[in-house]
């Protein structure tokens, strides 16, 4: 298995050359002037042109592409056109905001998302699961920034309990980890749901029966291990997604995250800084489907990591 | 026991799913009377953006500015009417040619690192801006100076390669705000992340893209001041969240409030909210260049077809005011002009005339936030009314800037109408009206999207320049804004108001007219 891991970590680096190449092109596509936003709303010509020959945007493009390579070997991934501040800095700062906001909501989501799913699945057709696949219904209807705003007018307004927003402490974690995390709850409900219901029909289930194990080993041991197979791929998948923070829960709880970062950079056409973030997701991305890979043969032996 | 927790956390769902059902119609009545009392001296203020940078020769942000003010001051400030007040100059002198501004500086007064004011600290600052070299954003505004010269240790002479009538508002303007020359010195670029200077706070810390904490300065010069013992700046995007912040006491001032939230808000938990009138001019700039916008008549029926009060109610919620001069009130020498009102008939008539019984198509272009979108779409809807067929346009800001800014040649102009907004910073009639209707100001120049060109009126902007006195700068500019107002490139629409809540026993915090927040004088009155 170690030398499965080395290969696929030796395997990114031509992954992610590629991928700085396709971004750094991509985002000189987007129509706009990042010196003429830099310069601000209301700056002379010189003045806008001086912020050009500055940050280095009237070079050609070969020699920009030369400059930002070389940065990247070195680790540098340039300087934001906006606050000038080194990059790597100005996305650290965001990322662990993130970073918790992500962990926080992943892990009530899983615990929950589970419960649920597993309850629908026994209790199938009975009122517990109709009032299990309900609340994951409204899990996905409900959009985040109404349920925020909600959240914030009863816990904050009238109760006064929780902080409004802003990463300050533990307790500003939680208005937005539930917010974030009851759309991905509801995903993993219906996914273990679903997924428990046909391994609880395969032979070895039954057979599990008929030796006479209680029915709670028997779901909670041998059949839900085999149907988290894909709940945790989509797991992965959706930690990747809120890794790459999201502009809604961050807007509504003031979270100093990489979603709004994104948003405002674009904005900006801080060219660097969208290059960085975007760097940084595919970087996520392929750690966390070879996080999932490992997580399959330690779940099924039967799976053999090629 | 395994169903029995199951149980419970369903339980915990239902009951939250109910409770969310039932604030939503009782959000605003149930809210709860809080006692409206402060304990201690901090306080914290949520903005909608994020702080750019603490370097006021490199900052071009409004909000960037209003942080700035609380740890720097100026040779000259602006007061709640945008009259411009001495601060860290006691009096100032200009030679009749407008090239020679003289300084006498206030005696006794130390940057927070202890660096002593002085005629030289003002000379380095002064120096820094106008030296095309240290490539500041707002160089430009200095661009002009020549020397600057130290005639003795509280006097201080900056002296102008050409005349330049509006000098004293660069001064006034908060790119001059004065920073401790040991610290420029030590930090270098990265002045903008320890910003120094003489002002009533001190940074503390600045967590990018959360908070911005200063606390008192002990060596503040006036005596009595600061009055409180920290202000923390937040950042808080949602409009919404602000005016939650504002009802817990988590924020003691909030700004901007949406126009919209103002009657739900004020009163409300010892709350309040007020508005007055910015310097924010919105326009409709219509390309003269071209057909049908090269005839006046055409350009004057456009202003009477649109109802301002209407436009007013309908964007801003009632809290602007019509437009009565390109500029606007707060903005020096403004000149009050006769208004276009609102007549169907008139603009028929006139549409008539040119030639255009029938009216005619055209397109306007405007950035793509929700407020632009209601007024384009409303003025679509008066324009409808005498025959113009409008096609709106609405475009992410980086977007329509290319397709304005990357004309070269004025014939190749695509632009039609544009609905735009304009903050001249300075707050200095010049900064109102030559960027956006001078000659020279085309785009990719400038920002005259009218591509409108007078000779009379160019000639006059000149003359305002060549002289600081303020009689023969006030006949300057109340020719041009004659002119103008008659020659009519734009459709002259609203000034709007800048709207702020606080808490009620915050006293003196408000906003100034051009958008930034006066707090350092604050005070908790209980």
């Amino acid at each position: 298995m170690l030398k499965f891991i080395v290969r696929r970590l030796l395997g990114m680096i031509p992954i992610l050359f590629v991928v700085s190449v396709l971004i750094f092109s991509f985002v000189r596509m987007i129509p706009g002037d990042p010196a003429r936003l830099a310069a601000g709303p209301d700056a002379s010509y010189q003045d806008i042109q001086a912020v050009r020959a500055k940050l280095g945007l009237d070079k050609p493009m070969v020699t920009q592409y030369l400059i930002y390579v070389k940065g990247l070997l070195h680790g540098n991934l340039g300087t934001s056109l906006k606050s000038g501040r080194p990059v790597t800095k100005v996305i650290g700062s965001r990322f662990m905001a993130t970073f918790w906001l992500t962990v926080a909501s992943m892990a009530w989501a899983f615990v929950i998302g589970l419960f649920i799913g597993v309850l629908s699945a026994v209790k199938r057709n009975k009122w517990q699961d109709y009032a299990g696949m309900f609340s994951a219904v409204s899990g996905i209807s409900l959009p985040a920034f109404w349920l925020g705003l909600m959240l914030i007018q009863v816990f904050s307004v009238q109760l006064g309990w929780l902080p409004t927003g802003g990463f300050a402490s533990w307790q500003s974690l939680i208005l937005p980890s539930l917010t974030l995390g009851s759309g991905v709850a509801a995903v993993i409900a219906r996914f273990t749901r679903s997924s428990l219901m046909e391994v609880l029909k395969e032979d070895y289930t039954r057979t599990a029966r008929a030796k006479g194990l209680p029915p709670n080993v028997i779901v909670w041991k041998h059949a839900l291990r085999n149907a988290l197979v894909p709940v945790v791929t989509m797991t992965g998948l959706q930690f990747g997604f809120l890794l790459g923070g999201s502009v809604v829960v961050e807007t509504v709880f003031s979270w100093p995250g990489l979603g709004r970062l994104l948003i405002d950079s674009v904005a900006f056409r801080d060219y660097p800084t969208i290059q960085g973030e975007m760097l940084l997701f595919a970087l996520e991305f392929i750690l966390i489907n070879l996080v999932v890979d490992v997580l399959y043969a330690l779940l099924n032996p039967q799976i053999r990591l090629e | 026991m395994a169903k029995k927790g199951m149980m419970l956390v369903l339980a915990a769902l239902f009951s939250l799913s109910l409770v969310l059902s039932g604030c939503g119609s009782s959000g605003n009545t149930a809210a709860s009377v809080q006692a409206v009392q402060k304990h201690g001296k901090n306080i914290t203020v949520a903005v909608q953006d994020n702080f750019v940078s603490m370097d006021p020769g490199d900052t071009n942000d409004t909000l960037s500015f209003s942080a700035e003010k609380t740890m720097m001051e100026g040779l000259i400030g602006f007061d709640r009417e945008m009259k411009m007040v001495p601060v860290l100059a006691t009096s100032w002198q200009v030679s009749p040619d407008a090239k020679e501004y003289t300084f006498h500086l206030r005696h006794g007064v130390i940057f927070s690192d202890g660096t002593p004011f002085n005629a030289e600290a003002v000379k380095v600052n002064i120096d820094r801006l106008s030296d095309p070299k240290s490539t500041l954003k707002r160089h430009s505004l200095f661009a002009m100076v020549d020397k600057t010269v130290v005639v003795d240790n509280y006097t201080v002479k900056v002296i102008l390669k050409q005349p330049f009538g509006a000098m004293l508002n660069n001064f006034a303007h908060p790119a001059a705000l004065m920073v401790s020359p040991k610290a420029l010195q030590k930090y270098g670029k990265d002045i903008a992340r320890h910003p120094v200077g003489t002002g009533e706070y001190m940074l503390k810390e600045w967590v990018q893209g959360d908070h911005l904490t200063v606390v008192k300065n002990p060596h503040y010069w006036r005596q009595g001041y600061p009055k409180l013992d920290s202000i923390t700046f937040r950042s808080v995007p949602e409009n919404g969240s602000r005016i939650a912040m504002l009802k817990t006491g988590e924020a003691d001032f909030i700004y901007p409030v949406p126009p919209e939230d103002v009657q739900a808000m004020s009163g409300a938990n010892g709350i309040t909210v007020q508005h007055k009138p910015s310097i924010i001019v919105d326009y409709i700039s219509m390309n003269t260049m071209k057909k049908p916008f090269n005839d006046s008549r055409v350009r004057q029926a456009l202003n009477y077809a649109i109802d301002k009060n209407a436009f007013i109610k309908v964007v801003y919620s009632g809290l602007a005011e019509p437009m009565t001069s390109e500029i606007a009130q707060n903005v020096q020498f403004f000149s009050p002009q006769q208004p276009y009102k609102y007549d169907l008939a008139k603009a028929k008539e006139l549409l008539k005339a040119a030639g255009y019984p029938n009216g005619f198509d055209t397109t306007i272009w405007s950035n793509n936030n929700s407020t632009y979108i209601k007024a384009t779409q409303f003025i679509q809807q008066q324009l409808a009314q005498v025959g113009i067929k409008v096609k709106i346009e609405n475009m992410e800001s980086g977007t329509m800037d290319t397709k304005i800014w990357s004309v070269q040649n004025p014939q190749d102009a695509k632009i039609q109408l544009y609905f735009g907004g304009w903050s001249p910073s300075t707050g200095d009639a010049d900064w109102g009206i030559r960027p956006l209707l001078g000659k020279d100001m085309l785009p990719p120049k400038g920002y005259n999207t009218a591509y409108y060109q007078n000779s009379v009126v160019n000639n006059e902007i000149q003359q305002a320049i060549q002289t600081a006195d303020p009689a023969q700068r006030k006949a300057a500019y109340d020719q041009i804004q004659k002119a103008i107002w008659q020659d009519a490139p734009w459709v002259f629409l609203d000034t709007r108001d800048n709207i702020y809540g606080f808490r009620n026993y915050l006293k003196d915090a408000y906003l100034l007219p051009d958008g930034s927040l006066d707090i350092q004088n604050a005070q908790i009155v209980r």
